[in-house]
This record gives structure tokens, sequence and C-alpha cells, in this order.
């Protein structure tokens, strides 16, 4: 009897392995666990055994039986996804048809490489508590140069070309220290903000120079700020623009506004200051003009220079970006030619 | 400007360091030195030797082994000069002299024989044209000295300055004032070459005669002082060859004894100077005053020149002789017959001769000295150094009289007070107070101490601009000292919370929808456009308050009133590349104003272009779902035939029907238009082209409030409702929409147009789907029968009947 139960179990195995579709299927269950079925017929036969072999038959049966129901759910279940596919592979679509592959004309999409530095570098700055402000285009006289200390007769209005209105009262921002300027009238000190922004120059064009660029002003103002404060600062912020460790020095420099000014030099970041020809072999390169804001600047703006310093910097945007993406050409930066933006990929 | 170490050395002891560590310390502590040149290297490496044999080379028909000595050692090169003769005195350069085109000579075999350096021509030496052959020296002269002792030239070493970063320093425009630099930088004496006793060896020299020149100078003209001086029995002829070569070193050209010493004069003590012929002067009178009306003069250069009332001049009885701090006349120069000179010294008023040297386009050392406001009180100077040269030249010469002057300013010291202290402070380091002094000091800056305070003498050369407050004098201390010697520290700051301002944050969210959602790329164009861009444009604004005076071209002469013009021309650009694109601009216009001359309006402009399919319904798409994250109540409107003031009147650009308006509160601020063939056109753009723009400027700083605000989920589930209504072809759909407005009943959540098929011509089918639901319940069977057909209702009586199937 056990053997026949045993035999049954190999016969459904094999059965079921031999079974291509559902219909099949459900007959090989009907002959299996039917109430004509085979495991009936033989559990029928049993109705004389002893109680005890009754016992221990019927629980082999059950086995027998669950057995069966499972192998014959897993079958359906595969059959049944066989069936799907086979409709799926009806409708079959070529998923390597994908955009990268696909001429859609111009698909890619992105900023503008001089937004994507300076929202990189706005970000750093709103990291270390800076606010960013703006301010027009068209400026005042006052603002451009009286109130930076530079007044009318001043030669460093000779070493800026500036593009001027009929009414020679307007112009057009030749930096971006006018933020500076105006940043001060609204605000008590102690306080620090950036101000980025398009600046205006009447430059002839080449590869290096452009009409209208971009400068990022930065001015930190409080009580006993130093030049030891400076130099601190300068360091931490370029290491975090360049992601890597950025030695600075300061050198004399004449800028108007600032006194003592300076310009600051970065050790070369592609030889590490051993000397190439990025840095003309000096091992250093000559990067922003920075300083500690003229008390004269102060007292334009309303801040009592005996009471308050600060320090106050520039950065050439458009030379970072120019930097960090090795572009030759200044003047694409405006041109509005799609070829150039859409190196820029945001994905 | 060219420094010459050799000539700050007869003021300084420089310390043994070589010439670009001297030049790094000198960069660091005054100016940027941007070169090192070093002139006579190789004059000193090449010797003059005597060839002693000569074969021929094992491997070549036109190559010698040349065997020479220098009298010690014997050398053998491999030589190819056709003038090669025993006996002959020849320069030999030994391996290691670099040649002026920069190469080195390295051991090396020519055709397998090991030459030992090189035999030299007279340019490879570069002291002369013959390139036939060696340059061979007389019979007499001595072996092994080399060129430059053979021709008494000694090597200098020059430094080139960057100009720029001494226009605010008059005093470093001399070799004198350089020295003074050098002497603090590095700790060393200043030698005084010009104290009491050198006045009174020159004062000794003059005579009781009276002037044969006098000086008149009129008060209201640009001079700020002016010095002469009258010598006789002068006699022209060339320099010595030490001025000569200090004179070309520093890029001038040697002429005559006399306008080398005034050339030499300007280069020592950074006075520009002028010296002339008294024979062209007219009425022994010097008159300085502005220039009449219509005045003509002749310079040096032999150009005529138009001087305008306000210049100044420098005019004898009878008329003009030179500009005032810019050039002399053609007439006036020193001649080879010249015996009689004057000498004048005079400064000016540096705006004013530079705003004539600008208007003449004529810049020459001189102005370049002037405009950086030099001292008055170096005048007298100036004339004594002209006369000791002048003496030295011409033991003979003879000053006629003295000094004659006019209109020399007073003078007073300008004296600053400031605080040891405050010093360190502002620097960031403890400097001990008598390091501050003894800097001040060896700058010649005079101090006295009162405890902390220091009251600070500024000389004379140092006070007409450059030096005016306590943080110049803390700059004097900071350079010397040195900033590389200043420890960084971070600065002690108060903790305060910052945030992007409210328009910043608005134009990083448009830029982020426009990439990420838009799917376009940014661009930038210039803000500066020219009338012609805007005539092809149809834009009647030409915003003419808003020219440049000084435009670089009339392609970009004034501020762009719209960003249209500029968009249209660039994507007539990048239509010739790409099929299709998608652009946009956050970008400024400008737009006169009577009351604040200018105004700004930052606006965004959004350009989609395709080949064939109009792309508007992809612009609007991304319009408007920009203008939901934006947080503003804003409408779109269909069918819009006003004005938008963001367009001109009847522009052509805008199409007839493809134009939807934005409204915000009320207030047209942009909009979206297929752009019209007309315009297309005329910029040579083949294919469908849609723009867009946004002006939000007046919502900028507005605070963009998050005003979302959770709403339970619905408990009992909503019933949708599909029904198709026809309608004529040329109805917008949204009309639809809105005629379901009109049904109101609170279980109505929304409606919205599932599909739209073309009938015929005119007639289309449009399918509309309701939702409805109950917050409370779950709508009845009867319920929702009766609003279905309250929708079938509501949209026959807004014409829309139901489509009979």
């Amino acid at each position: 009897m056990k053997q026949n139960l045993e035999d049954l179990k190999n016969e459904f195995a094999h059965a079921l392995e031999t079974v291509k579709n559902r219909s099949e299927l459900v007959n090989l269950k009907a002959d299996f666990l039917g109430k004509k079925g085979k495991l009936n017929s033989i559990l029928k036969s049993l109705k004389d055994a002893s109680p005890e072999v009754k016992k221990s038959l019927g629980m082999k049966s059950n086995q027998l039986k669950e057995a069966v129901l499972a192998g014959v759910e897993k079958k359906m279940t595969h059959l049944e996804l066989s069936e799907i596919n086979e409709g799926l592979m009806k409708n079959w679509q070529d998923v390597s048809f994908r955009g990268s592959v696909r001429d859609n004309g111009l698909s890619a999409v992105g900023y503008h490489p001089v937004s994507i530095i300076q929202r990189e570098i706005e970000d750093i700055f709103l990291s270390m508590g800076f606010e960013i402000l703006d301010g027009p285009h068209i400026e005042d006289d006052y603002h451009n140069f009286e109130a930076l200390n530079i007044p009318d007769t001043h030669p460093a209005r000779d070493m800026q070309d500036t593009f001027w209105f009929s009414d020679m009262q307007h112009l057009l921002r030749t930096h971006t220290s006018c933020i500076q300027a105006r940043g001060m009238e609204t605000r008590k000190p102690p306080f620090k903000f950036i101000g980025p922004g398009k600046v205006f120059r009447c430059e002839a064009t080449d590869a290096s120079h452009e009409a209208a660029f971009h400068q990022l002003e930065g001015m930190m103002v409080g009580k006993d700020i130093s030049v030891a404060n400076l130099i601190y600062f300068m360091k931490t912020l370029l290491s975090e623009i360049f992601q890597k460790e950025v030695n600075v020095r300061l050198r004399p420099g004449f800028f108007p506004f600032v006194e003592p000014g300076f310009e600051l030099d970065i050790e070369c970041l592609i030889c590490g200051g051993k000397g190439c020809s990025v840095c003309k072999q000096s091992g250093w390169v000559e990067l922003l003009p920075c300083g500690m804001v003229h008390p004269n600047v102060l007292k334009s703006g309303g801040v009592d220079p005996e009471e308050y310093n600060g320090f106050a910097f520039g950065l050439g945007l458009d030379r970072l970006v120019m930097m960090r993406y090795g572009i030759d050409d200044i003047r694409h930066l405006h041109s509005g030619n799609l070829s150039f933006v859409s190196q820029f990929k945001a994905y | 400007m060219y420094i010459s170490i050799d000539w700050i050395k007869d003021y300084v002891e420089l310390p043994d360091l070589p010439p670009e560590e001297l030049a790094v310390r000198f960069t660091m502590a005054t100016c940027e030195v941007e070169e090192v040149k070093t002139t006579g290297e190789l004059q000193e490496k090449v010797r003059i030797v005597e060839v002693t044999g000569i074969e021929d080379h094992p491997d070549s028909d036109h190559l010698h082994l040349v065997k020479f000595t220098d009298g010690k050692d014997s050398r053998e090169v491999v030589c190819g000069a056709p003038n090669v003769v025993i006996g002959e005195k020849v320069p030999y350069a030994p391996l290691g002299t670099t040649f002026a085109e920069g190469f080195t000579l390295v051991p090396k075999k020519i055709r397998g024989v090991m030459s030992e350096g090189m035999l030299c021509s007279e340019t490879e030496l570069e002291i002369g044209d013959d390139d036939s052959g060696l340059k061979i020296f007389p019979e007499d002269t001595p072996l092994g000295i080399s060129i430059a002792e053979y021709l008494g030239e000694k090597g200098d070493i020059l430094f080139d300055i960057d100009n720029k970063s001494i226009t605010h320093r008059p005093d470093l425009w001399g070799h004198y004032g350089m020295a003074r630099e050098f002497a603090a930088v590095f700790h060393k004496e200043l030698k005084n070459p010009f104290g009491p006793e050198w006045e009174k060896k020159v004062q000794s020299w003059f005579s009781n005669e009276n002037p044969p020149v006098t000086i008149e100078v009129e008060k209201d003209s640009a001079n700020l002082g002016f010095k002469g001086l009258s010598m006789d029995n002068i006699t022209i002829k060339s320099s010595p060859k030490w001025m000569q070569d200090r004179l070309t070193a520093c890029g001038m050209r040697p002429i005559n004894n006399i306008v080398d010493i005034s050339n030499y004069v300007m280069l020592e003590l950074g006075i520009p100077n002028h010296i002339f012929d008294r024979e062209t002067n007219r009425g022994g009178k010097i008159i300085v005053k502005r220039a009449g009306e219509n005045m003509k003069f002749t310079t040096l250069d032999e150009v005529e020149r138009d001087m305008i009332p306000s210049d100044t001049m420098v005019c004898d009885a009878e008329g003009p002789a030179s500009i005032a701090g810019i050039m002399g006349g053609l007439h006036s120069g020193i001649a080879d017959t010249t015996s009689r000179i004057f000498l004048e010294a005079a400064n000016w008023v540096d705006a004013e001769v530079r705003r004539t040297s600008t208007r003449l386009g004529l810049r020459t050392d001189a102005l370049q000295r002037y405009e950086k406001s030099l001292d008055s009180q170096m005048l007298e100077k100036t004339l004594y150094r002209l006369v000791e040269l002048i003496k030295e030249s011409c033991p003979e010469a003879a000053v006629v009289g003295g000094i004659v002057e006019d209109n020399m300013p007073e003078y007073t010291p300008l004296v600053i007070t400031i605080s040891a202290g405050r010093v360190c402070q502002v620097l960031g380091k403890d400097i001990p107070q008598a390091e501050v002094v003894r800097i001040l000091e060896s700058l010649d800056f005079a101090i006295a101490q009162d405890e902390d305070s220091l009251t600070v003498t500024v000389p004379s050369y140092r006070s007409t601009k450059d030096i005016e407050c306590e943080a110049d004098i803390i700059e004097e201390i900071g350079r010397i000292i040195g900033y590389d010697n200043i420890t960084p520290a971070s600065p002690m700051n108060a903790i305060t919370a910052v945030r992007l301002s409210e328009a910043l944050q608005m134009s990083r969210k448009i830029k982020d929808y426009m990439v990420y959602s838009g799917k376009s790329l940014e661009i930038m164009t210039y803000p500066m456009v020219g009338e012609k861009l805007l005539d092809k444009a149809f834009w009647p604004e030409k915003n003419e308050k808003l020219v440049l005076l000084n435009a670089m071209s009339p392609e970009s002469d004034r501020m762009r009133p719209s960003m249209i013009p500029s968009m249209l021309n660039t994507a007539s650009l990048n239509q010739k590349t790409w099929s299709s694109f998608r652009m946009f601009e956050m970008g400024r216009v400008y737009r006169q104003d009577e009351k604040e001359f200018s105004k700004e309006r930052y606006q965004l402009a959004v350009v989609f272009y395709d080949k064939k399919k109009s792309p508007f319904l992809q612009v609007s798409d991304t319009i408007e779902g920009l203008m939901n994250s934006l947080n503003l109540p804003y409408r779109i409107i269909t069918g819009y035939n006003k004005q938008n003031p963001l367009l001109p009147e009847k522009w052509p650009g805008r199409h007839p029907s493809d134009y939807l308006d934005i409204q915000v509160m009320g207030r047209s601020c942009g909009f979206i238009t297929s752009v019209h063939p007309l315009v297309c056109r005329r910029f040579k753009i083949k294919g469908q082209l849609v723009m867009a723009i946004l002006d939000l400027t007046d919502f900028q700083d507005k605070k963009m409030k998050d005003k979302t605000r959770y709403k339970p989920l619905a408990k009992f589930p909503s019933s949708t409702f599909d029904c198709t209504v026809v309608a004529e072809s040329r109805t917008p759909v949204e009309d639809v929409v809105k005629a379901m407005g009109r049904m109101k009943m609170k279980e109505l959540d929304w409606v919205k147009i599932v599909d739209v098929f073309q009938l015929s011509d005119d007639q289309k089918t449009i399918t509309v789907r309701t939702s409805f639901s109950d917050p409370d319940k779950t709508l009845s069977g009867d319920f929702i029968r009766e609003a279905e057909d309250k929708v079938v209702e509501t949209l026959k009586k807004a014409g829309f009947p139901l489509k009979m199937s």
C-alpha cells in the first residue's frame, strides 16, 4: 500500500513534466485528485485496513495530496506566465531606441556655465553666513566711483574704461564694487555679503577680454577685523572653491577702495608651486584683488571707521569658469550658441 | 618701467641674493617685478682664444676640428666657419653658455667628434651684424679675457616693473625712490649723495649776474611751481658710455650729452625736466598760461596740434614753446650748435595735464610721471642735479645767475597721528613699537612718540596723494613686515542666520524648473544691442536715451529694451545647426525713465523651436507648470486681443491665434506666442518658433509663502462620468471646462477634457470627464444618475449637445 502511494507520487511528478498547457494540467489534477481519481481509488481499497495502518497511510496520502496541489499550482503559474509572455512578445518594442540614440534635435538640457559656478560659489558664501545682493547694471557716477573713494580726478578712472551714457552721470557699472556701496547704505554693522553680477568695460574684445563679463564682490564689516582674518578667510574660501587645500599670499596692490590693498596670489594648482608654464615658473598665480576697506568707503556707506573696519575682495567669475572647464574663448559665454552651452549638461 | 640694479647699487648695498630672489621679495613688499632680465651674461662667459691647429673633420667636407688655447688650457671644437686661420684671436663660448635665442651649449658630438663648445660670430655675440664668419680680434688682444672685459662692458640686472602697480607711487618713478624702497625692504642704509654739502657745491657755481630768462606763471594755469636756470658755454657732444648704457638699459635712446642728462635725471629722481636752447626763447621770458582760442602748436614729433583754452602752455614773450607737462615744441630743441641753454623743472596738476594728453592722444615719459601727482619740493633738487651733471660733462660750462622761479607753493608737511596698538590690531600681528618706528624711519617718515601714540610726519614726495590717513601708514608697516609673516586667524563673528533673498530664490526656482521640467538650455546674450537688430525685429522702441557714448560697435551701442530681438537673433543662429531646441535666458531689459534715468526689469525669455511641428503646447505646458511652482495667483488667458505691455503695439511678430496672455493679480506680465512667419522670415528662421516672455520683477520681492494645507484623505470613493459632446471646430476646449463652471454642485470635484476628435472640417467632438464625491458618504446610484443628467444638461445649454452615436 505504502509502495502504491510512493509510485503514485513518482507517476505524478513524471506526468507533471509532460504537461504542455493549462487544460492538460486541469485533467492531470482530476486524474490524481478527482473523485474517481487515482488517489481516491487507493484510499477506497483501504476500507478494511487496521486503524494503525489507516492512520499512517492517511497521513501519507494527505501529504501526497498537498504535494500534488502544490505541484499543480506551481505548474499553473509557470504555464500562465509563458502564455502571457507569448502575448507580450507579440507586442515587442525596441527598448534600445532611447533618447541617447534617437535624434531629437538638441536634447541636452542644463545651466549656463556661469550660472553653475556662480551658484556653487554663492552656496559656499551662504554656508559661511554671507547675504547675496545685487544692484543695477546702469549705475550712477556716485556708486561706481565716488562712494568707492575714486574722485573725479583719480587715475583709477583712467584704468577702467567705462561705458558712459550721454548725460555723463550714468554709466554701465565697471565692477561689482557698486553693490558694496549700495549694500552698506542699507545695513548696520556687523554685516557680510557678496554681490555677484555682470559688469562692463569698454575694452577691445578678444579670446580673453569681453565688454560684458561677471564678477563677484565680497565684504565683511565688523569690529577689530584684521589682515590676518582676511588671509584666513580667503584661504578657507578658495580651498572650498577649488576643492583642495590652497595656499595664498598677499602682496601690495593699489585699489582706491581698500587700504592696505593687496593682490592675492594662489600657489599654482597645476604644479603645486614648483613652477610651470601656467605660473610662468613662479609657482604663484595672481587671482584676485582684496584689502581692508578704505575708511572713506566706510564713511560713504554710513559706517563709522573709528568703530568698525572690514575687508573686501573681488573675484572674476568668468576666469574661474574658464579655468574649471578649460574654455578657450570668453566670447562664447554671451554668444547664445547652443553648441557651446549644450556641453554643460545637467543630465 | 625698467629699473637698473646697477644704478640702484649707487645708493644702496644689496644683499647677496640671486636676482630672482631679490625680485620676489621686492614684489612682496613694494611693487610687481614682472620680469628679471640679465644683460651682458653672454659677453661675460665668452673668452678670447688663439687658434693653434686646424684639421679636417674626418666625416665632413666643410667642418674643421679647431684646436685653440686661452693661454692656459687647450681645447678642441668642431667649427664650420670659413675664416678660421691658425694664429687668429677668436671668441670661444664654453659649455653652459646661453645664447640670445635661448639655447645653451651642452657636450655634444658633431658627426662623431666631441665638441667642447663653440667659436662665435659677431651676431652670435650680439655685438655686431657680421655673421659671415668668426669674429676676429686684433693681434694684441690679451688671451683669456672675456668679451665684456674686452669691450669694457659690465653686465646689469634689469627689473621690469609693472607700471600699474606704481600708479599711486609718484616717488617710485625714479631710481633714487626705488633705491629707498630697496633699502627699507632689505634693511640696508640708503646713501644720500644729495645732502646739504652737495647743495652748497652746486650753489657755489651760481653767479651774481642777472638771470637772462625770467619766469611768470599765470595763477589760473595748471602749474604747481616752476623753477629754472640758465647756463652758457655748453658743448654738445656724446654723453659718457656709462650714462648711455644706463639710458639704453631703461629703454631710452642716447642723443647727446644735454638731452641724455635731462633724461637721466628724470630716470634718477623721477622728476621730468626740460632743457632748451636759449636762442629760441623770444624776449627773455617764460610765461605759463592757458592756451588761447584757436591755438595751433607743432610739437617735437613734427605734428601740428590743436590746443583748446583749458590746456596749459609754456610760452615765451611771443608764443607757445611747449605743452605743459607733455612735450616741447619743434624748434626749441637742443641742436649740435647749442651753447646757451635754459633748464626748467616744473610741476603740474595731474588731472589737467592728463586730460590734455588724453585728448591729444599723446603720452610721454614726462606725462606718465606728472599724472601721478609729483612733488613740487623736488624741483630744486632736480635743477641742482642737472647742473652737476652738465658741469661734469662740460667743465667749462657756467651758470648765469642763479635759480629763477614763480608760483612755488607754500609747503606744510602732512602729519598723521597713529596708534601703535591700532597698527597691530589691523594687521593682526603683534609688532613691537620700536619696529614700527624703525620701519617708518627707513621710509623717511619722521616720528615723535608719546606712549602708544605716534606722530608721523610724511615726506613731501609721499604726501601728494599716496599717503592720506592712518590706514596708509598701516600699509607701509604691513608690507615691510611682509604679509607672509602674518599668521592667518579666523574672524570672530556673531552668529547670524542668512537665507537667499526672495528674488534670488525665485530666480533659482525658475532656472531649475526650466532645466529639469522645461528640458531647456540656459543661454546668455549681450545686454547691449544695435539699432539694426531692433529694426529687423520690428521693434519701435529704440532706447535712445540708453545709447552708450563710447560703444564698441553699432551692433551693441545701446541697452536692450526687450529680450525678444536678442532671442530671435539667437534662434536664427541655432536653427542652422539643430532641427529642434529649447532654450531660455534669465536676463535684464532696460527702460529709459524720466525720473530715475533707467529702470531694469528681470525677465525670463523662453524659446522652443522645431523644424516641423509647432512646440506651442510644450511651451504653454512648461509655463503653466512654472507658474504653478511659483505660488503666484496667475491666469493664462486664451483669445486675448488687448495690448500686452511687454510688446509694442501691433507688433507683427505676435501670432493672430497662437497666443496666450499671462496675468498675475490681473496684470499682464507675460505671454506665449508663436512667432509670426513674417518675422521668422526676416530672421531667416525656417520652422516653428514659439516664444514666451515672463516679467515677474514686480513680484520677485514678495515672500513666497507655502500655502499648502493638508486635507484628510477621502474616506468614500469618488465617481467619474465621461460624456462626448459636439462643438465647432475652432471652439477652444477650455470653453467646455468654463461652461461646466456654471454647474454649481458641491459634489463636483473637477472637470477635464479626455479626448478631442475632428468630425469634419467644422465640427469636432470633445470627451469631458467629471468627477463627483462626498466627504461624508458614498454617493448613491440615484444621485450619480441625477448628476450625470445635470452635466449633459449644462453642456447642452452652453451649446455643446451630446454626441448621438
